[in-house]
């Protein structure tokens, strides 16, 4: 399909809503292991998967194996927002007669693989990769195995065999979420080393630990290690299992069963258990409030912003926000797209290029080859022809669209019909030309106006809240509406950049969860709000959420 | 009865898919680590591209044909019969028989084994595969047969590779004696009258076929006419055919080297009591398992568990006292 990066995430979003919504109806499935690979399908289906939903059967489509098949639910879904059929079909999920069985099954037109009994996919996969060998065709097949699944010892066969034809036209996932029916997956069968407590985030972190991508490698596979939420690094990994000739390929995607949904991460009990329906407004809230963290990098030293660069790599960071300023439009100069297509192969964290510049519409090329993800223009230097030639440049390129407005700027009417299909919108809160100012706080106020006409208009992209955002307003910068924040000198000033991203995301992860307190509290009451506190049983969740219902007095 | 012509199955297996390769570019041809044995690796000499030996791994062997199926291939994956159903059958089951494309059923997997039944011989009783047509039947979509000798191997290879579907095909390990001609034809579902009879049927499959026209020869001299059918199309079995014999004998025989329980003679059992009930005695391994025995030893073995024409002629005689 090509999308860009906004746009995948948007069609992730929509499919785990629906994976929730089809689980919920039917009262059975497994939402934890559709979500734990909810990104790897998005980027297949919607950047790299050849296919057509109108001839499911075409004969060079590209094949997709879901092996763990247990995770149908987010198939469907990511099947019925690609167009193989409509959304309120999924509502037929496990029903008598449907053609959406419990497990992936030929019935539905499109699914390419009779899943449920585990470890037999990839061998599968295997015989459709050498039947395309066979008839020189050049179409790929996609595997997605579980970790749960690698118990079985056909999958260890397969691995053999694929090695042994020298598979290129293979590429594997290992959904690694760490989750088994019974348990975590290090203490029902260890797959990298014994885990002794209950503590899984200890397997995560310690990358010492990590023993599968040697399994696979001594298997003669080429294999990479990616963090299976990340749509970016996806993206890179499969980019270059397709370039890789000779040998399969096994992209291990450390991921988080259930992941986005607070009380279903890291939960054995979500493996396969439907949500009730009093929770499920709850959930899409969670999921409507994601969010992004965006270092920008000119806060810091401008003769070094390689090494920026890497503090935001080693810190986490969602996006890297890049500046560019012109001298014309804003009175101060920072770098231009040479500057970016430098830093570009430094990492594939995505390239937030917000251009303060004067007629955008001449340069913007230059910024897509430079290799940006997504790329920001002012509405103050555009108008809508010029902004429609933008617009339809960054969509064809695969690059996100944004439009950014200035403090004492309100969006301008001709900017209201392209925002159904605008990827971001950076509301300054600060006179941009320079780093290091202080946060206006009229800015709460325009945010609600802004917020009906986006509304209004149909607007699904993110809000980015851009200039002088730090630990003590982020909360209310993600009450006001924003879910992508750019950090300057709060983030990249700072000596741990790393420590810093993390309580940037501990302060947004405290307006979510009080926001959902509060919601919950509209909806059922203290019942509903007790209950939905009471879901979150991994951790230290359960604690620290009491603790904020108790400062908000919502207990 | 004049000594048979003895012939090799798998060396017909071995020719036949070679002809059926030539004719078809989509067939291809998977084994374990038994493709000597079995000798389709004179197909992989043929076409080097369409052959593939997956090593001793049988699970893998099923679920990796079933992909080439999906992708329009024709697989003949084949190794011992102890192998296949006795190992793999979950495989087999939700790998082939359940996955339907739209307007089909199953996918387009020929599980072609050799080595199946008691006259393994000298491997011994883990290697005498006596369940495996109990367990193939059972599974939907799946068509079983056993064939009698080398005209039926090559009549049934072709069969399997014109007839989409999965298909269970268990030849033995040694020579058998011929019974049919080059102009048999097989067709699914359809079992061959070899002689006719009046008072008893002999129903047989397998190296057993030989054994039940002995049995009728040594009948007819003692004035018992009986028919011989071979049925070697187990699932579909021969409806038709069997009450046909059941409304002019009066009784049947049933003979196979297989467990008497879900084998060749349930399924004839099955379908005479439901369609015209006769007395029916079953010949075969007496839910108990096989053991070892040299190549000249294995009509020993057969004995001990009553698969000899000298037994069919006693129970055709008993039975016979008990026609309705």
């Amino acid at each position: 399909m090509g999308l860009n990066y906004y746009q995948i995430k948007k069609n992730i979003l929509r499919a785990r809503k629906l994976v929730i919504k089809s689980t919920n109806i039917a009262g059975s499935g497994h939402p934890g292991g559709s979500f734990s690979m909810a990104e790897i399908l998005g980027c297949l289906f919607y950047k790299y998967l050849k296919y057509d939903p109108k001839n499911p059967t075409w004969e060079d489509r590209d094949r997709l194996v879901l092996s763990k098949g247990h995770a149908a639910p987010g198939l469907f879904s990511n099947m019925s927002v690609a167009g193989y059929f409509p959304e309120t079909e999924l509502e037929t999920l496990r029903k008598f007669g449907s053609k959406l069985q419990g497990h992936p099954d030929l019935k539905c037109p499109g699914v390419e693989f009779c899943g449920g009994s585990l470890g037999t996919g990839l061998s599968y996969s295997i015989g459709i990769a050498l039947a395309a060998k066979i008839d020189n065709k050049d179409h790929h097949v996609y595997t997605i195995i579980g970790d749960g699944e690698s118990d079985e010892g056909q999958v260890w066969e397969a691995a053999m065999t694929a090695a042994k034809y020298k598979l290129d036209n293979l590429t594997a996932f290992l959904d690694r979420n760490f989750i088994q029916q019974d348990s975590y997956t290090e203490k029902v069968m260890p797959l990298d080393e014994e885990l002794t407590g209950n503590n899984i985030s200890e397997m995560w972190k310690d990358a010492s630990r990590w023993k599968t991508g040697d399994k696979w490698r001594s298997f003669g596979w080429n294999v990479i290690e990616i963090d299976g939420h990340r749509v970016e690094q996806i993206n890179a990994a499969i980019a270059k299992a397709l370039a890789t000739k000779g040998v399969p390929t096994m992209i291990i995607s450390r991921t988080i069963k259930g992941k986005s949904v607070e009380h279903m991460e890291d939960n054995p009990q979500w493996h396969g258990k439907a949500p009730d329906s009093d929770v499920v407004p709850l959930i899409y809230d969670e999921l409507d409030s994601q969010f992004m963290i965006a270092p920008s990098i000119i806060a810091g030293d401008m003769t070094n912003l390689e090494n920026e660069v890497k503090r935001c790599v080693n810190g986490r960071a969602d996006y890297i926000h890049l500046d560019v300023m012109d001298g014309q439009f804003v009175p101060a100069k920072t770098f231009d797209h040479n500057k970016i297509k430098e830093l570009r192969p430094l990492t594939v964290i995505p390239f937030d290029s917000h251009l303060m510049i004067a007629e955008p519409v001449k340069h913007v090329r230059d910024y897509v080859e430079a290799g940006s993800d997504i790329i920001t223009v002012h509405t103050e230097v555009c108008d809508e022809s010029s902004f429609g030639e933008i617009h339809d440049l960054l969509k064809q390129n695969q690059v996100g669209v944004g439009l950014a407005i200035n403090p004492d700027t309100d969006l301008p009417e001709w900017s209201y019909k392209f925002l159904p299909s605008l990827d971001q919108l950076i509301v300054m809160s600060v006179v941009p030309g320079k780093s290091g100012q202080k946060y206006i706080p009229e800015t709460h106020e325009k945010m609600k106006k802004l917020n009906s006409i986006l509304n209004a208009h149909k607007f699904t992209g993110y809000i980015e809240a851009d200039g002088g955002v730090n630990l003590e307003n982020i909360g209310s910068c993600f009450e006001d509406g924003a879910r992508a924040f750019v950090g300057g000198s709060a983030i990249i000033g700072q000596t741990d950049v790393r420590e810093t991203i993390r309580e940037f995301r501990n302060q947004v992860l405290k307006a979510r969860r009080k926001k959902l307190i509060e919601k919950a509290h509209q909806l059922g009451g203290a019942d509903l709000a007790n209950k939905w506190i009471g879901l979150h049983v991994v951790g230290e969740k359960q604690d620290q959420i009491i603790k904020i219902a108790k400062e908000e007095n919502l207990l | 009865m004049n000594p048979p012509q003895m012939s090799d199955m798998r060396t017909e297996y071995s020719k036949s898919l070679i002809e059926v390769g030539k004719e078809n570019p989509n067939v291809v041809v998977l084994g374990a680590d038994t493709t000597d044995s079995l000798k389709t690796s004179a197909f992989g000499k043929e076409f080097p591209n369409r052959f593939f030996n997956v090593g001793i791994a049988e699970a893998n062997l099923v679920s990796v044909s079933a992909g080439l199926a999906a992708s329009g291939k024709v697989s003949f994956a084949s190794t011992y019969a102890i192998f296949l159903p006795g190992r793999a059958v979950d495989q087999i089951r939700n790998g082939i028989a359940y996955p339907s494309p739209p307007g089909k059923k199953g996918l387009n997997v020929k599980l072609v084994v050799s080595h199946g039944g008691l006259s393994v011989g000298p491997d011994g009783g883990s290697h005498q595969q006596i369940e495996d047509i109990a367990i193939m039947r059972a599974i939907p979509n799946f068509r079983v047969f056993i064939p009698a000798d080398t005209f039926a191997v090559s009549g049934l290879v072709r069969l399997m590779a014109n007839e989409y579907g999965p298909f269970y095909m268990r030849m033995a390990r040694s020579k058998t004696p011929i019974v049919h001609s080059d102009s048999q034809e097989f067709h699914t579902g359809k079992g061959i009258t070899l002689r006719d009879g009046s008072d008893c049927t002999i129903a047989a499959c397998g190296i057993t076929v030989r054994m039940a026209l002995e049995a009728a020869e040594v009948l007819q001299q003692e004035g018992i006419s009986c028919r011989v059918l071979d049925m070697f199309s187990i699932k579909p079995i021969d409806g038709d055919i069997l009450e046909k014999a059941a409304r002019e004998t009066g009784c049947i025989v049933t003979s196979e080297e297989h467990n008497i329980f879900g084998g060749m003679g349930s399924a004839v059992a099955e379908s005479v009591s439901e369609r015209y009930p006769v007395p029916i005695t079953r010949i075969g391994a007496q839910d108990m398992f096989g053991e070892s025995a040299r190549d000249n030893e294995v009509p020993l073995l057969l004995e001990k568990h009553g698969i000899t024409s000298f037994n069919m002629v006693k129970q055709v005689k008993e039975i016979r006292s008990k026609k309705l």
